[in-house]
């Protein structure tokens, strides 16, 4: 009796353990598309990694409810790679074993950086949510942003603050992370070509939640603007450490400045008036925002966000291009990946060598917590 | 000058709060000879408790940090009750269950109150004073009030009441303070009850400070544990001078050193514990393990 327990428990098991393993490696041109999507799912970045991965989802669901691609589904995976660079390569090697033809994220430049040699050898096409000018800079045919790089926001930023405004007296803070380094640079690019120093660079570690040392020193110097080149949290502790200790400037920075996160951690007081360079102002800002915000709030409950909107826009993409192959990846994936032409939330994707596809952002102002295009003014 | 002295507003504030979180580790380890490695997590768990009743219910802020202290104080209990039967056993897996204890709490408040976090507002919304141009938050001035309060109280508690003596008893010799008839595992229990309710006090504090989220323990857990040690671990006299000294390190190192703050931060703390292993109060008796 209790043997035949054990036999039926087994059975049982192996039947569980089945169809997910099976179907990929058995019949690569009928079963199921099978495309990974990477991202933080805990972890200090797992906000990030659960946004993109609604949009993602977003977008295959859709795909699928439509017949998916030539009549076969789509079979999206989500694997946690916890924002650890270690954890993503080991990710990338197993996508690659399993018969994965594309990935889609990470949200960390760091992971994507870090998954990118092993994508490229086992010929996957990758498009990323980072957008690090490292990313561009590798130059890797099977690696796309579906975002613009930081030297794309930084100099629509300083085109805005400085052409536009004629600020002059311009400080820096950023942390010294992956993004916060990539914004400090872009950022001091952009000045130095239109012959400004920042009166004051101030640099944090991205672990850091006591400014008053790098605010004191900054409010010295009573500076016209200060650029805060950190993450969302981050950005909306200084905005309100600084507005306490009474600086005076008008905050700018990019995406993460544009996001609701940012804007209650400062304070709403605190964050109005904030310049953000971001691709994806807001929901409202376009037909197509707005169309995509109904969908996203009718299947997760919650307001669609920049992150969201740029995942699916990568995910559609990638959609788009894999009706071209017919479910092939590959090489002909990643071509078919570059040729696409899309009308997307974030703007006109239009890929280059880089793997660049959106080559300019918008200046919004921040009001009542919402960023507002800044010409609406 | 107005630098320096800025810096040490921040630093001060701060440091009052790894203080609260240093107390809570010193008081578990002096009764029980345990490194509570759960304790960052138990600090979120109070400000997420804390937040909740203060943004949902609108109760006023010091209501929400005592229902905070009830929360967490009871998962200071469990977690006593869970190892109990370990004590003087395995002291190796009592240190490895705090740490899981550590990472199931982080897993639920992931499924209570989901991965993204949330700011809280700030609860005294006034100007800042305005000392010669030096900013004094006075959100700042009541984190220092209720954390010199939540001080006093377990100073009270601890020299002038029974149970309080109690507990000091089994800190000094465990087996002694048996043959005395004090029940070491209610004793134990306490130390875990009030270590939890210390965390709920510095996490309903920093809350408001900063942006609370499941992961928000472990740096406050490594500052907090750093800054028992600095002060002499096991030491409650320790833990706030530690406390403070470490935030007005950090605080310096960040004006001073930029993105190298937190590589100078735990270098000097290195050091410090170098030159004086026992930290600036030690005392050498409570090493139990």
């Amino acid at each position: 009796m209790r043997l035949t327990i054990v036999a039926v428990v087994l059975a049982a098991l192996t039947a569980c353990s089945a169809p997910g393993e099976t179907s990929g490696s058995a019949g690569e041109a009928t079963g199921p598309i099978k495309i990974a999507n990477i991202n933080a799912q805990s972890g200090q970045l797992s906000s990030l990694g659960k946004w993109e991965n609604k949009g993602v989802k977003l977008a295959v669901d859709e795909a699928n409810k439509a017949g998916g691609v030539n009549g076969r589904q789509i079979q999206l995976d989500l694997f946690d790679d916890q924002g650890d660079p270690t954890v993503g390569t080991n990710l990338a090697r197993k996508i690659s074993s399993e018969g994965y033809v594309a990935m889609l994220g990470t949200a960390e430049s760091a992971v994507t950086l870090a998954m990118a040699p092993i994508l490229k050898t086992a010929k996957i096409p990758n498009i990323t949510s980072g957008q690090s000018p490292k990313l561009a800079d590798l130059k890797s045919p099977f690696l796309f942003l579906n975002a613009p790089t930081s030297v794309t926001f930084d100099e629509t930023l300083a085109k805005y603050l400085v052409d536009e405004k004629a600020y002059k007296k311009i400080a820096l803070i950023s942390n010294n992370g992956a993004y916060g380094s990539g914004e400090h640079d872009a950022f001091i690019k952009s000045l130095k070509s239109r012959n400004l120093t920042p009166v004051a660079d101030e640099v944090v570690t991205p672990e850091q939640k006591d400014f008053n040392s790098n605010l004191a020193k900054i409010r010295q110097q009573n500076p016209e603007v200060l650029f805060i080149g950190a993450e969302e949290v981050q950005s909306g502790l200084i905005a309100k450490q600084a507005r306490e200790l009474g600086v005076k400037a008008i905050f700018a920075g990019g995406a993460p400045m544009g996001t609701d996160v940012y804007a209650t951690t400062a304070g709403l007081a605190n964050a109005e008036g904030s310049v953000v360079s971001s691709p994806y102002l807001s929901n409202e800002a376009s037909p197509a925002g707005k169309e995509f915000a109904t969908k996203y709030k009718a299947a997760y409950g919650e307001d669609a966000e920049l992150h969201g909107a740029k995942a699916y826009d990568g995910a559609s993409i990638l959609i788009e291009a894999l009706k071209k192959t017919g479910g092939k990846g590959g090489q002909e994936l990643a071509d078919a990946i570059r040729g696409v032409k899309r009308d997307g939330l974030l703007g006109q994707y239009n890929y280059d060598d880089f793997g660049v596809g959106i080559h300019e952002t918008k200046i919004g102002l921040i009001k009542q917590g919402k960023a507002f295009p800044a010409t609406a003014s | 000058m107005q630098v320096f002295l800025q810096t040490l507003i921040g630093g001060i504030t701060f440091g009052a709060v790894y203080a609260l979180v240093a107390m809570g580790f010193s008081i578990v380890y002096r009764t029980m000879g345990l490194v509570n490695f759960a304790h960052g997590s138990v600090v979120m768990i109070g400000a997420y408790a804390a937040s909740t009743f203060y943004m949902a219910s609108r109760v006023p802020f010091a209501v929400a940090i005592v229902v905070a202290i009830v929360v967490t104080g009871l998962i200071g209990l469990i977690i006593e009750r869970f190892l109990r039967p370990l004590e003087n056993k395995d002291f190796t897996l009592m240190l490895i269950g705090t740490i899981g204890f550590g990472a199931v709490l982080e897993a639920l408040a992931i499924l209570i109150w989901g991965a993204t976090g949330r700011a809280v507002p700030n609860p005294v919304a006034t100007e800042p004073l305005d000392l010669g141009g030096v900013r004094i938050p006075t959100y700042s001035l009541l984190v220092i009030g209720v954390a010199a309060l939540a001080t006093g109280m377990l100073a009270w508690f601890l020299r002038r009441t029974k149970l309080g003596a109690a507990m000091q008893a089994v800190a000094m010799d465990h087996e002694a303070a048996t043959a005395c008839g004090i029940h070491v595992g209610r004793s134990n229990a306490m130390a875990f009850g009030i270590g939890a309710c210390l965390a709920a006090v510095a996490g309903s504090l920093i809350g408001p400070m900063l942006y609370v989220n499941p992961t928000m323990g472990g740096t406050l857990g490594i500052k907090g544990f750093a800054a028992a040690m600095l002060g002499g671990f096991g030491s409650m006299p320790g833990a706030i001078v530690g406390g403070l000294a470490f935030g007005l390190l950090d605080a310096f190192a960040a004006g001073n050193f930029q993105g190298y703050s937190d590589l100078v931060t735990f270098v000097v703390f290195a050091l410090a514990v170098m030159i004086r292993p026992t930290g600036i109060f030690g005392e050498t008796t409570v090493n139990r393990a």
